[in-house]
């Protein structure tokens, strides 16, 4: 198999977009070829530490400041929320 | 009336489902949305994602409507994916809460533009997007640092630190794929759609971003045991 078909192949198992018969023989593989598991196990690790190193979240005063900012422009927000899904419907019971 | 700034109190009624064929009323724009067609996930979709499809769909009708409360019910369901986004692409606070206001005031703008083909998600990320590339141009973003966090042990901020840098470091177009489809877990086909580029053509952004990602970080990596 040449480099490309690997590197394409490396591509799909680090976004487990491959299927699992295809991934254990691709892993079956890097065990006896360094280049490609190191390329298999840094790809994976990077796309771990993205995720890992992640934790951007709206705070509560950057809400406030945000919605200050919609107000001073004019618009009307509410701050609210609909009914909880759960109290929209009476679903049938069973059982 | 202009939707938002005045109007009924009332809370939006549930209207049910979007009808499958448009109707009279319906054809008008903004009256209705079609939910974007469900890929494999969506039998795996979770109640609070089920839940805030329904209260999407409310909201939305209610914006149409002219229901003051609308944008607020849409902020709460995407303000924080939307600041998310923002904050990501633009690395620093201050102008994501600006992006963030914008792309909700632009929403409420152009609700008479809301589509009865597209998903209201594909269309708002549209609109972040491009307030956050206008903004990198204007300010040249990309040439300064991101917000940094100490937020927990120095070496665990340090790596932090590290892994934003790099994302920010990043080309635009790997970026993006980086932040939609890693780190929101956002569909390739939704992702695609946002960016207005081929499923394929995002999947190798996407592949390429990762492996820049991958130089990018270089050493660290080996640390990040």
């Amino acid at each position: 198999m040449n480099e490309g078909i690997y590197k394409k192949l490396v591509d799909l198992y680090v976004g487990d977009e491959l299927p699992e018969e295809i991934m254990e023989d691709l892993e079956a593989r890097a065990m006896n070829d360094p280049e490609l598991s190191h390329d298999m196990y840094t790809l994976r690790r990077a796309l771990q530490a993205l995720r890992e190193n992640d934790d951007i979240r709206l705070t509560e005063e950057s809400s406030q400041r945000i919605l200050t900012k919609m107000r001073t422009a004019g618009a009307r927000v509410e701050q609210n929320s609909p009914d909880p899904a759960h109290l929209q419907y009476h679903l049938p019971m069973h059982g | 009336m202009r939707v938002g700034q005045t109007g009924s109190k009332n809370r939006p009624k549930v209207t049910g489902k979007p009808p499958d064929k448009p109707s009279t009323e319906a054809e008008k724009p903004g009256l209705y949305f079609r939910a974007s067609k469900p890929d494999q996930t969506t039998s795996l979709m979770s109640s609070s994602s089920k839940d805030e499809t329904l209260a999407e769909r409310r909201w939305l009708n209610a914006l149409a409507n002219g229901d003051p409360n609308a944008l607020g019910g849409l902020y709460e369901i995407y303000g924080d994916k939307i600041f998310r986004y923002t904050y990501r692409m633009l690395g620093n606070r201050a102008d994501a809460e600006d992006a963030t206001a914008e792309t909700f005031l632009r929403v409420l703008r152009r609700s008479a533009d809301l589509r009865a083909d597209g998903a209201f998600k594909t269309w708002i990320f549209r609109i972040a997007r491009n307030l956050c590339i206008d903004k990198m141009r204007q300010h040249k973003l990309l040439e300064l640092p991101p917000d940094t966090h100490y937020s927990g042990v120095e070496e665990r901020a340090a790596l932090k630190i590290t892994v934003q840098q790099a994302l920010q470091d990043l080309q635009v177009e790997y970026r993006e794929p980086l932040i939609l489809c890693d780190l929101e877990n956002i569909s390739a086909k939704e992702a695609a759609e946002m960016l207005s580029i081929s499923v394929p053509a995002l999947k190798s952004r996407l592949y390429r971003g990762r492996r820049a990602l991958r130089d990018k970080l270089g050493g660290s990596l080996e640390k990040m045991t």
